[in-house]
């Protein structure tokens, strides 16, 4: 029977906050309804669901959900609230005779005082609730949520604008968040293993969601560096395997490559299936349509250096053939160019496409600067069969990265992208939207962006030598 | 790792190697055992992808001689954790594939084979 339930998010990464919960969603196989005035940056929402059990198990999962309450009433004073709530009698009133309770009153962007507190609680004495009061372990807690402006900056006397709320909210706690807790297992500080390039929790974490992480499916990581993205796909079931040019990333100083210290540090060192060393535009993959999903952070070109087996400056004449033998131990170390981030992107989004199966899923970090960006860029990525999904935003300022999640809309085998690295010449199908002539000349705004880091994202300025990170 | 699975998957793509660069001969092997969970679904739906003479040879390379040579019709649990055991729970930690076509060596160290190409090798 559909329900209305209050769902309390947290208040970070609000751009990331739909997708979530539409991948869960999709995860479990069940319909969800966003409203079109559904609004993330506020840390209360009201959704429908056609069973308990969808709320359950969004809750369980969802990273960026605190809690999920059976929907009572809502209201912009008390009054308002009050009169929705009677009109609700019969969600609640089978708590009334014998089941212990406790009510809780908390306030958002406003400390409530323990006085006002009382007040509130008093204010709901209509409902009669006859059973025992229990604060420790109550058989059902009410929450009642208050949610404040922001008025951070500003001076205020304590308890000043106490009532003064935008909106109030009430309903019956069903599930506290079971996932945000993961945020501080999978802390990069306490990691076993971890660089300077070592993706956020919290983000690896959304990341995962983004690719419908489940036991049995198989995901790949083309740039899996220290492996941050791996683990949290791993903790959700998921088999992974990962490859890097750089095999130093994937093992560190120790004996035991890093990756598996800190996967076993995790409890998931059997689910990361292999690690490979090669350049992902020199790849060994036999096939494609293997993978449930890709999963990657690409390099930006900042921090690790975005590059591809060649020669930046090509040699006259054909490579003589195999290395002479080398004096000393030392491995032969191929050389590399720098691999410039739209043709890395464009080329990702291909490569997806030959090795996902049909359904799977490409997600991954597109950087872009903020006075550039338009949605375009993301639109002359896509190729034949590749639909997007959801583009998140983390904003930083001058620049930002968007979590892209690319679908395989289509069950045709593809083959591999050709890797030419001369973005100009890519043949993309239009996005909708998008005009022939847009496409050919469209610069999107990642284009260079290593360049344009180090410039401080100013046009037409000198190149700032880059900090020491 | 590598694991079976994985070196099933792994073609040599040097330049002009197009042909015969399928299996990798697995050669100087140091192998390590470990469990992994049981998943008949995850193995059902990968087994289309698997190229199985070369998983039965690369077993059989390696000492491992649990897999029939023909695969069964009959994908009944026995089979599947046969299967299990040879795709995920044999490692082999230390060794060199080799491409039977261009006799390119990709060695393996600590459980990680270095697949880079060469200079002369790459298009």
């Amino acid at each position: 029977m559909p329900r209305e339930y209050l769902f309390v998010f947290a208040q970070a990464h609000d751009d990331f906050r739909v997708p979530e919960l539409r991948s869960v969603a999709e995860l479990h196989g069940f319909p969800l309804a966003i409203p079109d005035d559904f609004d993330p940056s506020r840390p209360f929402g009201v959704l429908t669901l056609k069973q308990e059990e969808h709320a359950r198990l969004l809750a369980r999962r969802c990273i960026l959900i605190k809690a999920v309450y059976e929907f009572y009433a809502r209201g912009v004073t008390y009054e308002a609230l009050h009169t929705q709530n009677e009109a609700a009698r019969a969600r609640w009133e089978g708590y009334i005779p014998d089941t212990s309770f406790k009510f809780a009153v908390n306030g958002y962007n406003h400390s409530i005082s323990k006085a006002r507190q009382r007040e509130v609680i008093e204010s709901f004495s209509y409902m009669d609730y006859r059973g025992k009061i229990d604060l420790v372990n109550p058989e059902v807690i009410m929450g009642c949520f208050e949610e404040y402006r922001d008025v951070s900056g500003t001076t205020r006397r304590k308890n000043e604008g106490a009532g003064d709320f935008r909106e109030v909210f009430f309903g019956r706690l069903l599930e506290e968040g079971g996932a945000r807790s993961l945020i501080k297992k999978f802390d990069v500080k306490k990691r076993e293993y971890f660089g300077n390039t070592s993706m956020e929790a919290e983000i690896s974490l959304l990341m995962a969601n983004q690719t419908l992480a489940s036991p049995g499916k198989l995901v790949y990581d083309p740039f899996i560096g220290t492996g941050s993205m791996a683990y949290t796909t791993a903790h959700f079931g998921a088999l992974v395997f990962g490859s890097d040019i750089d095999g130093r990333q994937m093992r560190g100083k120790e004996h035991q490559p890093g990756i598996v210290r800190a996967a076993t540090q995790y409890g998931v060192r059997q689910r990361i299936l292999d690690l490979c060393t090669f350049d992902v535009t020199q790849n060994p993959w036999r096939c494609g349509g293997l993978f449930d999903a890709i999963i990657t952070d690409p390099p930006y070109g900042v921090r690790a250096g975005a590059k591809r087996l060649g020669r930046k400056k090509e040699r006259t004449g054909t490579p003589s053939g195999p290395p002479q033998p080398r004096p000393d131990d030392r491995p032969y170390v191929p050389p590399t160019r720098p691999y410039e981030l739209s043709a890395l992107a464009t080329d990702l989004v291909a490569l997806a496409r030959h090795l996902l199966k049909p359904g799977g899923r490409l997600v991954f970090f597109l950087p872009t600067v903020t006075d550039e960006y338009s949605a375009l860029d993301v639109d002359v990525l896509l190729c034949d069969g590749m639909v997007l999904v959801a583009n998140s935003l983390q904003d930083f300022g001058a620049w930002g990265r968007r979590l892209i999640t690319i679908r395989k809309d289509t069950d045709r085998e593809y083959p591999p992208p050709k890797f030419d690295a001369r973005p100009a010449v890519l043949g993309v199908v239009p996005g909708p939207g998008a005009s022939e002539a847009q496409e050919a000349t469209h610069v999107p705004a990642h284009r260079d962006f290593r360049e344009k880091y180090f410039q401080g994202f100013k046009k037409g300025s000198d190149p700032v030598k880059p900090e020491a990170e | 790792m590598v694991r079976l699975i994985t070196h099933n998957l792994l073609a040599c793509h040097a330049k002009g190697c197009t042909a015969n660069n399928f299996p990798l001969q697995l050669t100087d092997v140091k192998l390590a055992l470990r469990d992994a969970e049981f998943n008949p679904d995850f193995l059902r739906g990968f087994l289309p992808r698997i190229e199985w003479p070369a998983l039965v040879q690369a077993a059989r390379q390696i000492g491992d001689e649990s897999l029939p040579l023909e695969q069964p019709e009959m994908l009944d649990d026995e089979f599947l954790k046969a299967l299990h055991h040879v795709l995920l729970e044999i490692h082999v930690e230390e060794g060199a594939m080799t491409c039977p076509n261009c006799k390119h060596v990709y060695p393996i160290s600590n459980g990680i084979p270095n697949m880079l190409l060469a200079e002369h090798e790459i298009g």
